[in-house]
């Protein structure tokens, strides 16, 4: 599934990550690699994702996140 | 021994980068931008036990890919070899994280230092991080300290001074075995030339080239022979080479700190303040909250400065007084008086709030609040190609244009910034709220709430259209990401390095703003003064020259000479007004349109007997939009560092404003 469709404090493990080199190096870069943790914090509509994963609070695009696939814990 | 050494700052954002390089460099520093980019350069100096040191605050970017041009330059720089040693900053609290910075220069082989930043951090997390053992397993010198506490440098600088003499760089073995794991590695490793990059090694440039990095495979593709090359893309072919050397990188740090943090698993929650930002109804509302104490708590450390203007301003009569009695010649008091005197009092009173909001707006910067604005305002703010952050300084625009642009210093990329300046500008400031009400009342009764609806539609407008059109110069749509930003906790200030760096940069923008401030003001003294009792000046003989094509915008020659005059100082507007139609003197007009006075008694009568209500609408969105005044100008220049972009801003607004007032001129004319 999509990590945007995740709920509110769910956790989850990355699973497959899709996108052009850019994206993919900035969210390598942010610590989200396939086989990652992370929980998600907040998913409110009309605000970026909010996850904790690697001692980070991160905050994702809701149109970015769409290329992460999870799958959940 | 008394060589100078170069060291380079890298990290990603919110590693407190700018706050060691504050702190090292304090008043040494000088901002520009890098030769042909829009890209911020910061470099300083220090000396530390009678070695001198040159700093370069290399671009934050959270890798060394080659996806923008803060990677390119900093990646550029480090090939340059200009650098001795670069220092990796790293956040103690999120290592696991920040190291992946580290982890990504792994294969340079520009001697380097690691800096475990944030120690007071993560101590308040519970963790315990053993420096000693990771400069082991890394073979660099290694320092755990907090740049935000003054009295922690020693271990800093002893860090800095093994570095500079043992010259080691990163230890890449454990790296590079976790790298031959990566199918078809080892093969295009092989292929790689040993010199492509200065500085860059084979296993650095085979993992690159994996992550499909467009510069080296440019360079490869100029080095080497076709067959090498269609060979080496077919080893990227089918493998997700990005993702798989994230992923060993990530491994390779899990060996590092294994053994080297303990750390007490606590549950996370999110603290009350976050709470309270990050709520769906309630986050907007409490930005902007935050941002207007901002703003009203930029006033108190104003405040003295702004005193000292007004105290200034009033030297103008007995210094007039003064001089008059000494047979001081006419020209020569209005010299001092209105250029110089009158200057001085606007640029202190406006210094004061720079000083407050760099101050105020740069605390919540360091603390860690901004970085929430960015995410309640992202969505809002993408659609204008902007950060989040650049909420702040449209709303303090609406107190004073000035501070908007210095607020902008929290914007980390410069297009951003220059965007946003651009769109704050639009923005009506207080001097233009102290007359578009009175202007609209007097000539549209209640009808001027209409007027002033219309002219906050009229911003919102303009915003976006000038959005589109500086936008696609300055934020190039490839950096029209949404935000993958880490919301870093929050920290205490490093209040003597901020202070410092605040005054300094106060008095950068005093000596730029004076220059640029009497320049015009003189201008604009010598085409309005009259040298002679029987000559006009030079500007009512162009004023009224050209007062056919100013009566296509629906401005006679007095109002557009107004018009003109507001782009020193709006709320002086009237007072130019006034003085115009009454016959007054106009080099005094001038002085007026700064000092905000010199309003006749019966202003509404003159008004009302020479403007129609048509003329009234027009000039009302001529002064309304007009460039904000001299000082916002010279502000945003000393902000964005770049005459032609600061000329591009001004003559677009001044020509837009004239735009908007023929569109109101000619929907004036309908009406009434």
């Amino acid at each position: 599934m999509k990590l945007s469709e995740l709920k509110e404090n769910q956790n989850a493990v990355v699973a497959k990550l899709d996108g052009d080199n850019r994206f993919i190096s900035r969210i390598t870069s942010i610590g989200l690699t396939p086989g990652c943790r992370l929980q998600v914090v907040k998913n409110d509509r009309n605000r970026p994702v909010l996850v904790y994963s690697r001692d980070t609070m991160i905050a994702l695009n809701r149109k970015e996140c769409s290329g992460i696939e999870v799958t959940e814990l | 021994m008394s060589e100078k050494v170069t060291i380079a700052l890298l990290g990603q954002p919110n590693s407190g980068k700018s706050t060691l390089f504050n702190a090292l460099t304090g008043l040494h520093q000088h901002v520009g931008n890098w030769p042909g980019k829009t890209v911020e350069k910061k470099e300083g100096s220090f000396s530390y036990g009678g070695r001198d040191y040159e700093l370069a605050d290399l671009p934050g970017s959270y890798s060394l890919s080659a996806n923008s041009d803060e990677e390119v330059i900093t990646r550029d720089f480090i090939a340059s070899g200009k650098a001795d040693v670069v220092c990796i900053l790293t956040d103690s609290s999120q290592l696991e994280r920040s190291l992946f910075m580290a982890a990504d220069y792994a294969g340079i082989t520009v001697p380097c230092m690691l800096i475990l930043n944030m120690a007071d951090v993560a101590a308040a997390q519970g963790k315990k991080i053993d420096a000693g053992l990771i400069e082991q397993k890394l073979g660099v010198p290694v320092v755990l300290f907090s740049a935000n506490d003054k009295k922690g440098y020693a271990p800093f600088y002893n860090a800095l001074e093994r570095a500079v003499a043992e010259k080691k760089t990163l230890d890449t073995a454990s790296l590079e075995a976790l790298y031959e794991k990566i199918p078809r590695y080892s093969e295009v490793k092989k292929l790689m030339p040993e010199d492509l990059i200065p500085g860059y090694s084979p296993m650095w440039l085979a993992a690159k080239t994996l992550e499909n990095d467009p510069v080296v495979l440019a360079k490869l593709k100029n080095t080497l022979d076709v067959e090498t090359v269609s060979r080496i893309d077919g080893y990227r072919k089918g493998v997700q080479g990005a993702v798989e050397t994230g992923g060993a990188k990530f491994s390779w740090i899990d060996g590092i700190l294994a053994g080297a943090v303990t750390e007490k698993k606590e549950n996370l929650t999110l603290g009350r303040l976050d709470r309270i930002y990050t709520h769906k109804t309630w986050g907007k509302p409490a930005v902007v909250l935050t941002i207007l104490l901002g703003l009203i708590a930029s006033f108190i450390p104003a405040l003295p400065l702004m005193g000292f203007g007004k105290v200034f301003g009033m030297l103008k009569e007995p210094v007039t007084a003064a001089l008059t009695s000494a047979g001081c010649p006419d020209f020569i008091i209005s010299i001092i008086c209105t250029v110089f005197i009158q200057s001085l009092s606007y640029i202190f009173q406006m210094l004061g709030f720079v000083f407050g909001v760099t101050l105020v707006f740069g605390l919540l910067e360091e603390i860690g609040v901004m970085a929430r604005v960015s995410y309640v305002f992202d969505n809002t703010m993408g659609k204008l190609g902007l950060q989040g952050k650049s909420v702040m300084p449209f709303l303090v625009s609406f107190g004073c244009t000035m501070g908007g642009a210095a607020g902008t210093r929290v914007i980390d990329n410069w297009g951003q910034k220059v965007l946003t300046i651009a769109l704050a500008w639009a923005v009506p400031c207080g001097a233009a709220w102290a007359v578009i009400p009175m202007l609209s009342s007097l000539f549209f009764g209640p009808g001027a709430v209409l007027v002033i609806v219309v002219i906050l539609l009229t911003m919102l407008l303009h915003m976006w259209i000038t959005a589109k059109i500086f936008g696609r110069g300055l934020v190039k749509e490839e950096d029209r990401y949404g935000m993958i930003m880490e919301l870093p906790p929050y920290h205490k200030p490093k209040w003597g390095a901020l202070f410092r760096y605040v005054l300094g940069r106060t008095k950068d923008t005093f000596v730029r703003v004076t220059k640029v401030v009497l320049l015009v003001c003189a201008i604009f003294w010598l085409i309005s003064y009259s040298f002679s009792a029987d000559s006009v000046p030079l500007l009512y003989r162009i004023g009224t020259a050209i007062e056919p094509v100013t009566k296509l915008f629906g401005l006679n020659w007095q109002l557009f000479v107004a018009f003109i005059a507001s782009s020193v100082g709006k709320e002086g507007a009237l007072g130019v007004i006034s003085a115009l139609f009454t016959g007054g003197n106009f080099a005094g007009a001038f002085n007026q349109a700064m000092s905000g006075g010199g309003v006749a008694s019966n202003l509404n009568e003159i008004l009302l007997s020479n403007v129609t209500k048509p003329e009234a609408l027009a000039f009302i969105f001529a002064i309304t939009f007009n460039m904000p005044c001299v000082v916002a100008l010279a502000a945003t220049y000393q902000e964005i560092h770049s005459a032609k972009w600061t000329a591009k801003i001004a003559v677009y607004y001044t020509l837009t404003a004239l735009l908007l007032a023929a569109i109101a001129y000619r929907i004036g004319l309908v009406i009434f």
